[in-house]
């Protein structure tokens, strides 16, 4: 008995270094196992993107003249800000439409993709405790995080691969198929070594992920300046990993080695995030939890305020996020607008018409672009009190004297309420910075109108949401595939001559694009009319279904 | 005597699975009533129904002379409930969890919440995502606790907390059911419900097997003793109050009555006893000596028809 109680002190000094990564392998292919489904669902929807892309331009510009239209569409700041540099433009081919103006949109669900996979297998495998389970067997400190980044490597190459396999299937020209799935794949390497990083500093992962999005949002912001201060990028744009794979000009005179940027500064931020991991313990943040109020401030009293407080920080966000984009956007209208005035016939069509009126046409965009934005934040409200019922955070509040349409009513009127105050918000700002930028101060009352008309058609996508909570609440993520119709129509309905009824389909079809086109009550009555009934209608299923429990 | 918890012929199916399958429960006002029964018994399926927060199939349910899905926020009011399995709000500190459960309810009894948070040794200052299971089940509790609700439903409160908070809680509850509250004090430890309830309903596969006072249970207040002893024990079976005596080369195991005990050990001695357990029959030993075999024998019953 007496030499086992010397035993743990001569086992501490013989304790083995080095072996970090014992298990990798074996976690290699249980996060793959886990993520069969989701993984492949990512990449092969990429893929459907590139050659829907790539299969359904040939059809909509037919001759050389319809795609001179995109390029002149596409010059000057407006170009620069909503898809990037645009090397090939000048003398567009498809294949160069497809890089340089949609390329950017690949770029960013790359970054997307990842933040999501190198997230779910560190921090949420912590935060959830599960990495507890893990780590108790022979699985050494580096090995999770070591693990998640092996997937993201493979994952990434697959995508280079398959957006070159869909430029190939699309039957389009594949000298620099792999250059661009390479920048693609690229994009995707940085903010997976991004993420590794912002794991490491909070024991959250939404505030893990969300500091890996704000980076992608500044690398947007940025490459977006930059690439307006000049034709073809200025040295601003460099300092974004967005713009690194733009420069790889794949269609154009496509070079590969801005993408050595990409994997050096991909391969740094992993090993800073390695670093930063070996400074804490499992399950905890860089940063230390700061404790809170021992007493609830005397309005935390009732489901509506309770929602609100639940809410409160992701409202906050929003409307500061809005804000800062609708003030670059509506700084830049006088240089874009004036862009706008050699337009052709053609082009003008698409925007509304009347030549003299494209700063209409700009503002109506823009508040078209906001809107849809913010059907994001509805739907996403709904899923987070989903989230509540799912997670057994509800089950206590409802056994209170709240009954079940108090609870959500108080969630949907939150989430309603904020809706309408952040289209304010957006349209406010973008208002009083247009008309500063084109010295016309009726823009700011103009501006905002055009965003509020919104409002009931938010609501009805709101309403869906949660039409699907009161009945079918396993299917509440089924609005998403509403939502991305009624953007696809929204966007590039003018140019797709779709049949009627297939836009009236969408809510955001039938609201006027102000101040373009003439403001009607009467569509809006209607959207509010329908919106309320579904959203009632969901309170009556809510009020009638078990309540699914943990 | 009034009632305050009656259920006749309560079923509740998930899908292929019978969690509640007839259960038939009567709780009377002011008793603290232990609602004991295995893991996936259908203990928590029970309390849900009577919150309202499930909708039984069918069968008959009462609570304070309402019905618990269509008064749930009258009901309410008057109750609070205490979940098994506590999530709390990661951006939330404890204490405002505590409050905001409480004002939702209809009202705090302030005194009686910094006194509860004092004797649970609980920090209210950090946030929902902090706490350990233990902690998060102290704010359910205190939650509860703090309110003046007549009745108390109570899903495996304490499991997670340590020995001495279970000191606290049992002590906290004799002061609720001297104030005349009515508790129904779900768990699958014996030992725990022994304790508070005056009643016990004990619950296997969704139904009631057996409810009635610790002394009408006999079974339930018998200890068991395992003895080692220098010559063979025999003679057992002349005593009173024996049950299922087991005597193999100097160890004999048997469950003995209470009134009983004093006998059997003066009987044992005469052999010479040289080590000695005695415990009180666990869950697991009553399902299986009791209930368990009592079903089996009525699923053979069955099938021979």
């Amino acid at each position: 008995m007496t030499t086992l109680t010397q035993e743990p002190a001569s086992a501490t000094v013989r304790q083995p270094r080095g072996n970090g990564l014992a298990g990798t392998g074996k976690l290699v292919r249980f996060n793959l196992r886990r993520d069969r489904i989701k993984l492949p669902a990512w990449l092969f929807g990429m893929f459907l993107f590139v050659f829907y892309y790539g299969a359904a331009l040939p059809q909509l510009y037919q001759t050389e003249e319809d795609l001179q239209v995109i390029t002149e569409f596409t010059e000057g700041a407006m170009g620069a800000i909503i898809a990037g540099p645009g090397f090939g433009l000048d003398d567009p081919t498809i294949e160069s439409v497809v890089a340089g103006v949609y390329g950017l949109y690949f770029l960013l669900l790359a970054a997307l993709m990842n933040i999501l996979l190198v997230s779910r297998h560190t921090r949420v495998e912590e935060q959830t405790g599960r990495s507890e389970l893990i780590r108790a067997n022979v699985v050494g400190r580096h090995a999770p995080l070591t693990a998640a980044l092996i997937i993201a490597v493979v994952a990434n190459v697959l995508l280079a691969l398959l957006v070159a396999a869909a430029m190939a299937a699309a039957d389009l020209d594949t000298s620099d198929a792999l250059l661009f799935g390479a920048g693609i794949g690229a994009v995707g390497l940085v903010w997976a070594g991004i993420t590794a990083l912002t794991v490491q500093v909070s024991a959250f992962s939404r505030a893990g992920s969300g500091l890996a999005g704000a980076a992608l949002g500044a690398a947007y912001v940025i490459r977006a300046a930059g690439d307006t201060i000049t034709e073809g990028g200025s040295l601003l744009s460099w300092f974004s990993p967005l713009a690194w794979s733009q420069q790889t000009r794949p269609y154009a005179d496509g070079r590969w080695w801005p993408l050595l940027l990409s994997v050096a500064f991909a391969a740094g931020t992993a090993a800073v995030g390695y670093v930063l991991s070996t400074h804490r313990d499992v399950g905890a943040g860089l940063m230390a939890p700061r404790g809170g109020s021992p007493t609830a401030p005397p309005w935390l009293r009732s489901p509506l305020t309770f929602a609100f407080r639940l809410h409160r920080a992701g409202l906050i966000g929003w409307a500061a996020a809005l804000a800062v984009a609708a003030a670059v956007y509506g700084g830049l209208t006088k240089p874009i607008v004036d862009a706008f005035e050699d337009l052709p016939e053609t082009m003008v069509d698409v925007m509304g018409g009347d030549p003299s009126r494209m700063l209409d046409g700009y503002v109506s965009t823009m508040a078209l672009s906001f809107a849809i934005v913010l059907a994001i934040f509805a739907i996403l409200g709904i899923q987070a009190a989903r989230g509540e019922e799912t997670k057994g955070r509800a089950e206590p509040v409802l056994a209170t004297a709240t009954s079940r349409s108090a609870w959500l009513g108080g969630h949907i009127t939150v989430i309603a309420t904020g809706v309408v105050v952040l289209l304010a918000v957006a349209g406010l700002v973008l208002g009083i910075a247009t008309a500063i930028s084109v010295g016309d101060a009726a823009y700011v009352w103009d501006t905002t109108v055009a965003h509020l008309v919104y409002a009931p058609a938010l609501l009805i996508l709101l309403g869906i949401a949660v039409l699907l909570f009161g009945f079918v609440p396993g299917a509440v993520g089924a609005t998403w595939a509403v939502f991305g119709f009624a953007t696809i129509v929204g966007f590039f309905g003018p140019i797709m001559d779709l049949p009627q009824w297939v836009h009236n389909l969408s809510p955001i079809e039938h609201v006027a694009r102000l101040p373009l086109e003439e403001f009607s009550w009467t569509p809006l009555v209607i959207l509010s009319a329908l919106a309320a009934g579904l959203i009632a209608l969901g309170l009556y299923g809510f009020g009638r279904r078990d309540l699914d429990t943990k | 005597m009034t009632t305050t918890i009656a259920t006749s012929g309560l079923v509740k199916t998930f899908g292929p699975t019978r969690a509640l399958d007839g259960l038939d429960l009567t709780v009377e006002a002011g008793e603290v009533h232990g609602f004991l029964g295995p893991n996936g018994a259908g203990k928590s399926t029970t309390i849900r129904v009577l919150l309202g927060l499930l909708r039984a199939d069918s069968g008959q349910v009462t609570m304070l002379n309402g019905d618990p899905w269509d008064d749930a926020v009258a009901l309410h009011r008057r109750l609070a409930y205490v979940p098994g399995d506590v999530e709390l709000w990661p951006n939330l500190t404890g204490g405002e969890a505590i409050d905001l459960l409480g004002r939702l309810r209809g009202g705090l009894n302030r005194a009686r919440r910094d006194e509860l948070i004092d004797r649970f040794d609980l920090d209210p200052t950090k946030k929902g995502r902090t706490y350990s299971k233990g902690n998060r089940q102290k704010v359910a509790i205190v939650a509860a606790l703090a309110s003046d609700a007549e009745l108390l439903l109570l899903d495996e409160p304490t499991a997670g907390l340590d020995p001495l908070m279970e000191v606290v809680f049992q002590d906290v509850i004799n002061q609720m059911k001297a104030e005349g509250r009515t508790v129904l004090l779900s768990s699958h430890i014996l030992a725990q419900v022994e304790k508070l309830a005056d009643r016990i309903s004990i619950i296997r596969l969704g139904k009631i097997v057996q409810s009635g006072t610790l002394t009408e249970m006999r079974h339930l207040t018998r200890t068991t003793i395992e003895a080692h002893t220098a010559t063979p024990v025999t003679g057992l079976e002349n005593l009173v109050g024996i049950h299922d005596a087991e005597v193999t080369d100097g160890r004999v195991h048997f469950a003995v009555d209470g009134n009983h005990l004093d006998a059997a050990i003066r009987h044992l001695s005469g052999f010479g006893i040289r080590a000695l357990t005695s415990h009180p029959p666990t869950l697991e030993e009553l399902m299986l000596r009791h209930y368990g075999d009592e079903l089996a024998n009525n699923g053979n019953g069955n099938g021979a028809q």
